[in-house]
């Protein structure tokens, strides 16, 4: 016969300092965890979901990012016409010419960081990414001195605000638009008029990349020999999500890191939670002596303290993953996000966003801990014989 | 307290399962927070041991990657109080192509840049090397470890700026433990340029040492009010505000790292005091009779908050032990990291394992407080009547 489920709750009331105590270590271990690990999910959402799977990037050959990537005019009107390229309704090539420069702006709080400013002509831009959406005000007209931010800017920086004035580069720029792209690293970047900041910036050649959508059914591959094999312009083409797959690459310091942390840590939470229950045991070894006595089997209290041990578990990961939450909106809400460098030498911004992923991650490590902390103390319970443990109290 | 010693360590004996499982957990925790700490305070050291604030860097005013043009140079050496000045252009090279730039890395002018990092400790013959010869380059120690690169090693570094592959030969060493950065000459990057008939005129920065600390706000005002209104404004600014504002975006990510070092600080306060409030409580009656026998509660009360403290400091002896493994292998597997800069660069230091310790112990005497001074000031009579 199973003990019932009250006598694992009451036990664990019936000494509240030491429960209270284990449930604190490992709902830390799960906010600490869960804080780290919704950060670390953020970000690789953000470098890994960008880009498009129809689009190509074509850069200078050589260049890790369009940062540092140059390109002449020529090689945007030759790449234009090319097979496979796709076009837009009114017959337009879907080829978007870009430059990007990466000015000074200034911080609310007060610092100074550059940010990635993208010069794009506006139709083929929304055009060939067409995850952009602008979603308040509306798109910049050309030769205005207008910009549309990225959501990601707007909360960050001084005067990035709809309907505010940018002061970067050379020049003041009205911001017209802000834009969402389901929280990818286009978040973290102005758009401009690609002309007028290549004036402001007096950059001795027109663009840094093109991205192109290529047309559906055409060959994607051919599409890239000849671009890479073309030897007038010395250009490299990749799928859109290659390219950022690269970049996201470079977090994986970071990956090995957290769960690494995570992983020690739950180490230590197991730790705390064995002794606690080994505790338990011994406070108890007259009860189960009892139990034991009056036919209770050994399965039976070893599934009992199994279940205590993993209540304690679940009560510290319901507590600190909602401490989690919370701490992940806080910082997105005080600090405006989180910024990591990028290979661009720009910011990109990062909301925490704590989610099911990450939840579920603490739940299976808080679930581990409770298992492997109960495991061992329970098996002694079970073990005890009762003549010897009555005889002991 | 001291002759007590033998009687403490036999407590700690007593229940050798729970003790080894605190000391674990608070070995693993404590090299937790020493692990974590190492990432402010890369930041801070590389600030502190390699930023100085007698050197300005002379930028445009829009932004670092705008350039300024080579012409500067010659202007800003003659300025006033400018003892050397020298020049700084992003090469961006890539050691492994498909690893992209692992290290940041620099074209700079040879001739000046040893007068210019004169406080950096370079040997003065490999710098005169480094002069002479066309190809060769200084690396940062933490590179040089990195890659078990010797000097006298070559290298080809392949730029992701300039449509160049560079072979170089590593003459020096940076010697800083924190320093990644590698240097090579501009003229020797200037001259592959002019082979592919790509004219190279412009630079990313200008540093410049100024001979004496109350100057440096008049020459930096000089510096801008020399270039106000030509094509390329300048904002001048001090080293250490220089890397400060760079690495200023990481402000974010420093303070989760610190908040999160603050949980597992709290973590270990819970064990501890879980155990020791565990320990005591079952002790309670052998108390009782220690105080029933002459002992002073003063001398059982420091006997229990010393026990605590003791299992809490080994442990976090044992910390420091994994700390330096911890570290290691992560220096392993960094390096030079784009999104976190010199937060990865895992530098443990002495006073880091040494203020591990002490908090250790710090929490070994808090967690031992409370329990230890119920259990001591407990009326003999009162124990005794409950348990027998």
């Amino acid at each position: 016969m199973a003990l019932p489920l009250s006598y694992s709750v009451r036990s664990l009331f019936a000494r509240r300092l030491r429960t209270g105590l284990t449930v604190g270590v490992i709902s830390l271990v799960v906010v600490a965890t869960t804080l780290f690990l919704g950060l670390l999910s953020s970000l690789q959402r953000t470098l890994r979901t960008t880009g498009s799977e129809r689009n190509l990037i074509v850069m200078r050959k050589g260049s890790s990012n369009d940062g540092s990537s140059q390109l002449q005019l020529a090689a945007f009107q030759d790449i234009r016409f090319f097979e496979g390229v796709a076009r837009d309704a009114a017959g337009n090539p879907m080829v978007s010419p870009e430059l990007v420069v990466q000015p000074f702006f200034r911080r609310k709080d007060g610092g100074r960081e550059n940010v990635l400013v993208r010069g794009v002509e506006p139709a083929p831009a929304l055009a060939v990414h067409d995850e952009v959406r602008i979603v308040e005000g509306r798109m910049f007209e050309p030769s205005s001195g207008e910009v549309v931010v990225g959501r990601g800017v707007a909360g960050r920086y001084e005067g990035a605000q709809l309907g505010q004035t940018l002061e970067f580069g050379r020049g003041r720029w009205q911001v017209v638009g802000v834009f969402e792209s389901g929280g990818d690293s286009f978040e973290s970047e102005v758009w401009a008029d690609v002309r007028e900041l290549a004036n402001d910036a007096k950059r001795p050649f027109p663009y840094s990349s093109l991205r192109l959508a290529v047309a559906k059914g055409a060959d994607r591959d051919a599409l890239v020999r000849r671009i890479d094999d073309d030897p007038r312009h010395a250009l490299e083409a990749q799928p859109e999500p290659a390219y950022y797959a690269k970049q996201a690459e470079s977090a994986n310091t970071l990956y090995v890191l957290v769960v690494g942390l995570a992983v020690l840590a739950g180490i230590g939470a197991v730790f705390g939670a064995t002794n606690t229950l080994y505790a338990a045991v011994q406070a108890r070894t007259a009860e189960i002596g009892t139990l034991r006595a009056i036919g209770f089997s050994r399965a039976s209290i070893l599934v009992s303290f199994l279940v205590e041990s993993l209540l304690t578990a679940l009560v510290g990961f319901a507590v600190g993953g909602s401490l989690a939450w919370l701490l992940g909106l806080l910082v997105s809400w005080a600090l405006g996000g989180v910024g990591f460098g990028a290979a661009t030498f720009t910011t990109s911004v990062i909301q925490i966003r704590v989610g099911a992923g990450d939840l579920g991650a603490a739940l299976v490590l808080s679930l581990a801990v409770g298992l492997l902390g109960g495991f061992f103390p329970a098996r002694r319970a079970a073990r005890l014989r009762p003549v010897e443990a009555l005889r002991e109290a | 307290m001291i002759r007590f010693l033998p009687l403490i360590w036999r407590n700690l004996g007593r229940n050798k399962v729970r003790s080894s499982l605190t000391g674990a957990a608070i070995a693993l925790a404590i090299a937790l927070v020493c692990v974590l700490r190492t990432m402010p305070a890369g930041l801070d050291n590389f600030l502190s041991t390699l930023a100085k604030n007698t050197r300005i860097s002379v930028h445009n005013e829009a932004g670092i990657v705008y350039p300024l043009p080579y012409s500067y140079l010659q202007k800003v050496r003659s300025v006033p109080g400018v003892v050397e000045a020298t020049t700084w252009t992003w090469f961006g090279g890539a050691f492994e192509e498909e690893k992209g730039v692992t290290f940041p890395n620099f074209a700079v002018d040879a001739e000046t840049i040893g007068a210019v990092y004169e406080d950096l400790g370079i040997a003065p013959e490999q710098l005169e090397t480094f002069r002479r010869q066309r190809d060769a380059t200084l690396v940062g120690r933490l590179t040089l470890q990195k890659y078990g690169w010797k000097i006298g090693d070559r290298i080809t570094l392949k730029s992701t700026v300039f449509p160049v592959d560079l072979e170089l030969q590593i003459v020096g060493e940076i010697p800083a433990a924190v320093d990644p950065r590698a240097w090579l000459q501009r003229e020797y990057l200037s001259q592959a340029l002019e082979a592919q008939g790509v004219s190279f005129d412009l630079v990313n920065m200008i540093w410049a040492r100024v001979d004496d600390a109350d100057r440096v706000n008049e020459v930096m005002r000089t510096i801008d009010e020399l270039f106000r209104n030509s094509e390329a404004e300048t904002a001048s600014e001090t080293e250490k505000s220089f890397f400060g504002n760079l690495f200023g975006n990481l402000q974010g990510f420093v303070t989760v790292i610190l908040m999160v070092t603050g949980m597992v600080t709290l973590c270990i306060v819970f064990i501890a005091a879980n155990t020791a409030s565990m320990s005591i409580r079952e002790r309670v009656g052998e108390i009782a009779v220690m105080k029933a026998l002459g002992f002073r509660w003063r001398a059982l009360f420091g006997m229990l908050v010393l026990e605590a403290a003791l299992l809490a400091t080994l442990a976090g002896a044992a910390g420091t032990v994994i700390t330096l493994g911890l570290a290691q292998a992560l220096k392993s597997v960094a390096g030079f990291s784009p999104q976190l800069g010199p937060l990865a660069s895992f530098v443990v230091t002495n006073a880091m394992l040494v203020e591990g310790l002490f908090l250790a112990c710090f929490i070994g005497i808090v967690s031992g407080l409370v329990p230890a001074f119920g259990a001591s000031r407990r009326s003999v009579a009162a124990t005794l009547r409950e348990i027998f």
